[in-house]
């Protein structure tokens, strides 16, 4: 799940992390009441400093995302509809903000984009 | 700290500061005088001047009780090649009060490391995963490592830095790591210094590092600056633009440079390993 996470890229790595797993539950891949890896073995699964994990968890916790029992761990919590699309938007937003700057950066213009997202996604919306 | 290494170098100014429960990258070019820190920190050279105080005792007047304490692998680590790895951990392990057997046993099966096996035997990888594991198996305040993973192929970097992970989660050891491997160092450390030609020209937290980092593609730069918001480290000229490396850097300072007539045309961030090129571009050459 955590193939992605790129150390060089600006976002700080606790970011990277619980962005993965507010957009994995957002979308149901991972369902409430899925108990979340501990710090431990998260921190030497993806080899992050166990520090980044525990921010991680702390912010996804304070988003109301996750909820850690005393002794048990921590759990994905359930989501209403409206934050879990608020939450996907997010994610899009994301994502499409920085597609946008990678294009402006090589001067391409929204007619070039939107050609070529037609074209990759075949006419599917 | 003001020591002397061998004649012709030099270590000067040298202030480390290194916080417990911190996973401190040590970075520095090949002979910037990295392993000379870490033998001056664990009593192996005296210095001539300034003083070196680990896990708040005195070095060299309370280095017992620091060695009893660190987990040290050296950059060219040696142990007897004759002996078997269940032999060189019973010898490893006499040495410390504390030695966990049962962890040292879980981490020689996590490591698929035949006890039987003499250590003349063993790859280069299997040597520095028994290496990991008699430093971890300690359970040490502080753990320094010198060039821990040089010559190791990914996969055994990889096992050796899991196992670092999984041992720094379960209590709050320092761990102090130098390297010339600037990636690795980035997925796992929250503080960084460097060291160039036996000078510290950085310390600060990772996320400082790298946020306050940038390279700046200009048009028309001022050729001449008085003072700057940022700090600058470097300036160059390349085929289409100038291109200004600066530390400390926020989005308004754009407004600098227009009252300067100059155009900003792309503000790239750097990662760890451009960070610290351009880092030492900047120290060795003055740039006013």
């Amino acid at each position: 799940m955590f193939r992605h996470i790129d150390p060089r890229s600006p976002i700080p790595l606790y970011v990277q992390i619980a962005n993965r797993l507010r957009v994995a539950v957002a979308t149901g891949e991972v369902v409430p009441a899925t108990p979340l890896p501990s710090v431990r073995q998260l921190a030497a699964e993806i080899r992050v400093n166990p520090a980044t994990v525990v921010q991680a968890y702390r912010e996804l916790e304070r988003d109301g995302i996750v909820e850690s029992r005393q002794g048990a761990g921590t759990f994905v919590r359930e989501l209403a509809e409206p934050k879990r699309a608020s939450e996907r938007q997010r994610e899009a937003r994301r994502l499409v903000r920085a597609l946008v700057a990678q294009a402006s950066g090589l001067a391409l213009t929204r007619e070039d984009l939107e050609h070529a997202w037609k074209n990759e996604t075949g006419g599917r919306s | 700290m003001l020591p002397t290494g061998a004649p012709g170098f030099e270590l000067r100014d040298v202030s480390l500061k290194v916080r417990q429960g911190a996973i401190y990258g040590f970075l520095g070019p090949n002979g910037a005088g990295k392993t000379t820190t870490i033998q001056l920190l664990l009593g192996l050279l005296r210095p001539q001047g300034g003083s070196i105080s680990v896990l708040g005792r005195q070095v060299p007047l309370e280095l017992p009780r620091i060695l009893g304490a660190t987990g040290y692998i050296p950059e060219r680590p040696h142990l007897y090649p004759f002996l078997t790895v269940a032999q060189a951990i019973r010898f490893h392990g006499a040495f410390y009060r504390g030695f966990d057997w049962a962890y040292a046993e879980e981490l020689r099966r996590g490591f698929d490391l035949r006890g039987e096996a003499k250590l003349a035997r063993l790859s280069k990888g299997e040597m520095g995963k028994l290496h990991v594991l008699l430093v971890l198996a300690q359970r040490p305040e502080l753990l320094v490592l010198d060039e821990p993973t040089d010559g190791l192929d990914p996969v055994v970097r990889r096992d050796g830095l899991s196992a670092l992970l999984d041992f720094c989660s379960q209590g709050a050891a320092t761990v102090f790591i130098s390297s010339h491997l600037v990636h690795e160092l980035e997925r796992i450390c929250d503080w960084i210094g460097v060291l160039d030609r036996g000078r510290l020209v950085a310390e600060l937290p990772m996320h400082a590092f790298k946020n306050g980092i940038k390279r700046i593609r200009l048009d028309h730069a001022p050729s001449l600056i008085g003072d700057t918001p940022f700090l600058l480290v470097s300036r160059q000229q390349s085929a289409l633009d100038q291109v200004w490396v600066v530390r400390g850097w926020q989005p308004t300072m754009v407004q600098w440079f227009q009252g300067a007539g100059a155009k900003v045309k792309e503000i790239v961030d750097l990662d760890l390993e451009e960070g610290f090129v351009e880092l030492l571009r900047g120290a060795r050459t003055p740039t006013s």
